[in-house]
């Protein structure tokens, strides 16, 4: 009987769940007026991001930390981002604002794909509140040798403010006025910021340089440094 | 279906995947145009290389694949002396000194091209680190491999050998090496 009861219990959890329009975030709260909302990569969250939400933390910005392949139950592969639900994103986003704060969405790679439709599906006004930090965003559909790249199409982002943090050593790097270009048709506010001597996701490489290792130990920094002088209002 | 797959591909090349995706003949095209300094600051076009079959590799020196496979290109070179091959390594947007301070640690006989402006890497639509070209005499466009490999053997030496075969048998022949002083 108990047994019948525990899976009575769990089906209606599990129900409960998938109702949920909000995917499982973990968060590291903070007294401070900015809220980031950190997306992790196709890849997952690794170790150095969490340790980096927690130091911005410390340091008075609340940060909310999602893995949507985790969150969604999706491989780890760059073609899962493009199923995680642009509805439950925005919802997310929607209950960031609603809390008060500044918010900041930071996705990595191809969870640009994800925040942007996200972006699209807010009203105007929350869109022209929101800031977009995106780092080496991945927006490609084919990006063949001789053949010109094409982006894929997240959307109306009028009003919406992106800057793009680009490791310097990166395949990305010299196509990174194209993929600006496209944010701006959709109706961005673009800048860039050029990370030198950085490569793609260099806070979880499997033999990083140095200066590498430094850098990824001191990603709060970086982040707290880049939102300053970006000063998204 | 067929654009996801494109995108997967591309996500694990450009987050510094390590798999080659395989040889791609392609339709003899004209290659597009390539215009690079060299390490002594004279200007390369592919004029400079009309009547060899030319393996033109885009690379970087912070891409480990890059590094893996130059070795291979460096054996390829010593194996093809006297014959009408010419492997020129482009690198793809870093300054001379970054150039230097590999080339310092690894002894190369072919020709580095410049790329510090990314506008023949753009030029040539090279989205991933390692990419490689393989035109024929005529200057055109026959084999893709977008990630790295052993050029000295396998598929890739098939490819290489199979342009070299379309030459006149005269210009494909090995040409006598110098004798060695003993």
């Amino acid at each position: 009987m108990r047994i019948f009861k525990f899976l009575l219990l769990s089906i209606w959890a599990c129900s409960f769940a998938a109702q949920a329009d909000i995917p499982d975030y973990r968060a590291f709260p903070a007294e401070g007026a900015r809220l980031l909302l950190w997306v992790a990569s196709e890849r997952g969250r690794a170790e150095p991001e969490l340790q980096a939400a927690q130091q911005l933390a410390e340091r008075g910005m609340a940060v909310w930390s999602l893995d949507p392949v985790s969150a969604f139950f999706l491989p780890q592969l760059p073609s899962s981002m493009d199923s995680v639900p642009a509805q439950d994103l925005a919802d997310w986003l929607r209950a960031a604002q609603a809390g008060g704060k500044r918010v900041v969405v930071y996705a990595v790679s191809r969870a640009a794909v994800p925040v942007l439709r996200a972006a699209a599906l807010l009203q105007p006004v929350e869109r022209q509140q929101l800031c977009v930090l995106l780092m080496y965003p991945n927006l490609y559909t084919v990006a063949a040798p001789l053949a010109a790249p094409d982006f894929l199409d997240v959307g109306r982002l009028s009003g919406l403010q992106v800057r793009v943090l680009q490791p310097r050593r990166s395949a990305a790097t010299p196509w990174l006025p194209g993929l600006l270009d496209h944010l701006e048709k959709q109706g961005a506010s673009t800048s860039q910021v050029i990370l030198e001597n950085l490569r793609e996701g260099y806070w979880m490489r499997e033999t990083p340089t140095e200066f590498e290792m430094a850098e990824s130990r001191r990603m709060d920094a970086m982040l707290l440094r880049e939102l300053n002088d970006w000063g998204c209002q | 279906m067929k654009r996801w797959l494109m995108a997967c591909a591309l996500g694990l090349l450009l987050n510094g995947g390590t798999q080659a995706a395989g040889f791609e003949a392609r339709p003899a095209t004209p290659a597009p145009e390539l215009k690079a300094q060299d390490l002594t600051g004279a200007t390369r076009t592919l004029a400079d290389y009309r009547g060899k079959v030319v393996l033109l590799n885009f690379w970087a020196s912070w891409c480990p694949p890059c590094l893996r496979e130059m070795p291979s290109m460096e054996r390829l070179r010593l194996e093809m002396t006297g014959r009408p091959l010419a492997i020129v390594a482009l690198d793809s947007a870093e300054t001379p000194e970054e150039v230097n301070a590999y080339l310092s640690k690894m002894k190369l006989g072919f020709p580095i091209l410049l790329d510090p402006d990314g506008s023949n890497t753009r030029r040539w639509k090279v989205f991933a680190l390692p990419t490689t070209f393989l035109l024929d005499a005529q200057g055109r466009v026959r084999y893709v491999l977008t990630g790295p490999t052993e050029w000295d053997e396998g598929e890739a030496l098939q490819a290489i050998e199979s342009l070299l075969a379309e030459l006149p048998t005269q210009s494909k022949q090995r040409e006598p090496k110098p004798l060695t002083p003993q």
